[in-house]
């Protein structure tokens, strides 16, 4: 039972009103309405915009980060569309039905546990691709779009291009091959259950080198993980997320594999903590990597050094 | 690598009288930007595209200017390119190291062409990047009808679909009086 319907209920009781909820254990007793038995009870409705504030409302008074946002794209979401925008300024005063009404309900109240909106309306945006989204497969972040840019696009946009996937995890494997068939790119991408730190014999064997090789792998301190937001610790992998103790665990042993794993010329695109493209580059030149060269550090598009370009140049494969 | 300002003079018709003048390396030390004067970095694409020197007469329509297209719209408008210099960008940017740090739903972008102070906010999709180039779009579309005003192509179209919206109404009332004539 969560206190943000028991206040609208309350609320609406005072007011002679009732509220009949479609689900039996969520029914309320002794909030009748005093008309008599005979009549069957009205129905109040809110509007879009009376339930969108009241929910943002209720994030804020319980410590829920962007609560504006999360009532809106839920809401959005429960409406058929992915953001309030698209439907412009005359959905506000529109009345919600009660299934909408349950459903918003609903789902508002996992938000209030934290959960990330993402995992709460299963999908999220990635550029032009609408991902199904599962806890605990790790989120996309935003400023990964800008890396999947130039110049290496999505798959997508390429229909030539062919791309292996790794991953430690079997639900990240799942819930990836689940999205390549909703976007039909099952026949352009395989993808392996396959840990890179363990498993780095059987990637050498089974992949074939590659033209770029692009990661983002868990970077971040283990000191850090306990800072993190509650939306991150209580619902993602924190294997998707722990680099060990300088970040830098599963980023050493990309670099090592990455001389044998791509062509002559291809590239290495990393996702990394802002404090680890000089600790990359150290890293490069100290163990003099066999013919791995660091290219470019790049900014995200909050300005953070982020990315990391590294080039394989040898004499021959 | 030769760099090509390109001052377009505004005539208030759909053709642009464009003087390219070559000029070398620093240019943007004399790029300058008036009110009746809309300045255009088309550097690299009119020395790719065009490929000559001394003056130009180029129209929007013309292979040698540059435009961006919105993919996917029917009827896409020709306008001038943006030049990213004269672009601000912001995006809400939270403390700490941000990336897999952090999960944030935020990703309204807020675009600012520096030379006319138009300031666009954009937060219509769940992508920064879809956010980023849709803000570019409407941006163009602004910039168009700063500079153009009623000439503009935003403006003519907007008032095409109306027109059309008027006569689809005045024919649709007259058939109906006629009906009502039998």
């Amino acid at each position: 039972m969560f206190p943000a319907p028991m206040e609208v209920l309350s609320r609406l009781n005072r007011m002679r009103c009732t509220i009949r909820l479609l689900k039996g254990p969520e029914r309320r007793q002794g909030l009748c309405s005093a008309s008599g038995s005979a009549a069957r009870p009205a129905v109040v409705r809110l509007s879009v915009q009376d339930a969108t504030a009241l929910w943002e409302r209720q994030f804020r008074q319980s410590g829920v980060s962007e609560p504006s946002l999360s009532s809106q794209y839920i809401m959005a979401h429960v409406l058929g569309a992915k953001t309030m925008a698209n439907l412009g300024p005359d959905v506000l005063t529109k009345t919600l039905t009660d299934i909408q009404t349950h459903q918003f309900w609903k789902l508002c109240a996992k938000r209030l546990t934290r959960m990330p909106v993402q995992y709460v309306i299963e999908e999220w945006d990635f550029r032009d691709l609408t991902l199904k989204m599962r806890p605990p497969v790790f989120i996309p972040r935003p400023e990964t779009e800008g890396v999947a840019l130039e110049p290496s696009p999505s798959a997508c946009s390429m229909p030539y291009l062919r791309a292996v996937a790794v991953d430690r995890s079997a639900e990240a494997v799942r819930l990836t091959q689940e999205n390549a068939n909703r976007l039909g790119l099952q026949d352009r991408i395989e993808i392996h259950q396959l840990d890179v730190t363990v498993d780095a014999e059987v990637i050498l064997r089974e992949c074939s080198r590659v033209s770029a090789l692009i990661s983002n792998p868990p970077y971040l301190f283990s000191k850090d993980m306990t800072s993190l937001e509650p939306e991150i610790i209580r619902f993602e992998d924190p294997a998707a997320l722990d680099g060990g103790k300088d970040g830098m665990l599963i980023i050493r042993q990309i670099l090592a594999l990455a001389p044998q794993l791509l062509t002559h010329n291809g590239l290495l695109y990393l996702e990394v903590d802002p404090r680890h493209p000089p600790m990359i580059q150290q890293c490069v030149q100290e163990e003099r990597i066999a013919g791995l060269h660091y290219l470019q550090t790049r900014y995200d598009i909050t300005d953070r050094p982020r990315f990391c370009v590294l080039q394989r140049r040898g004499t021959e494969d | 690598m030769q760099r090509y300002l390109v001052v377009a003079a505004l005539l208030g018709e759909d053709s642009w009288v464009v003087p390219a003048l070559q000029i070398t390396e620093p240019w943007r030390s004399t790029c300058m930007c008036s009110m009746s004067y809309l300045v255009f970095s088309a550097a690299r694409r009119v020395a790719q595209g065009a490929g000559c020197t001394g003056r130009h007469w180029l129209s929007p329509g013309s292979a040698g200017w540059p435009h961006v297209q919105s993919a996917g719209k029917k009827d896409s408008l020709k306008l001038p390119a943006l030049n990213e210099e004269e672009l601000e960008e912001q995006f809400v940017r939270g403390s700490g190291p941000g990336g897999q740090a952090t999960n944030k739903t935020s990703n309204c972008v807020v675009l600012k062409h520096i030379p006319s102070g138009i300031v666009v906010k954009c937060h219509q999709t769940r992508s920064v990047e879809m956010n980023r180039k849709r803000a570019r779009e409407i941006l163009q579309e602004k910039l168009d009808v700063f500079s153009k005003g009623e000439e503009s192509e935003v403006i003519k179209k907007r008032k095409e679909a109306e027109w059309r919206k008027q006569e689809k109404r005045r024919r649709a009332k007259e058939n109906l009086e006629k009906k009502k004539l039998f």
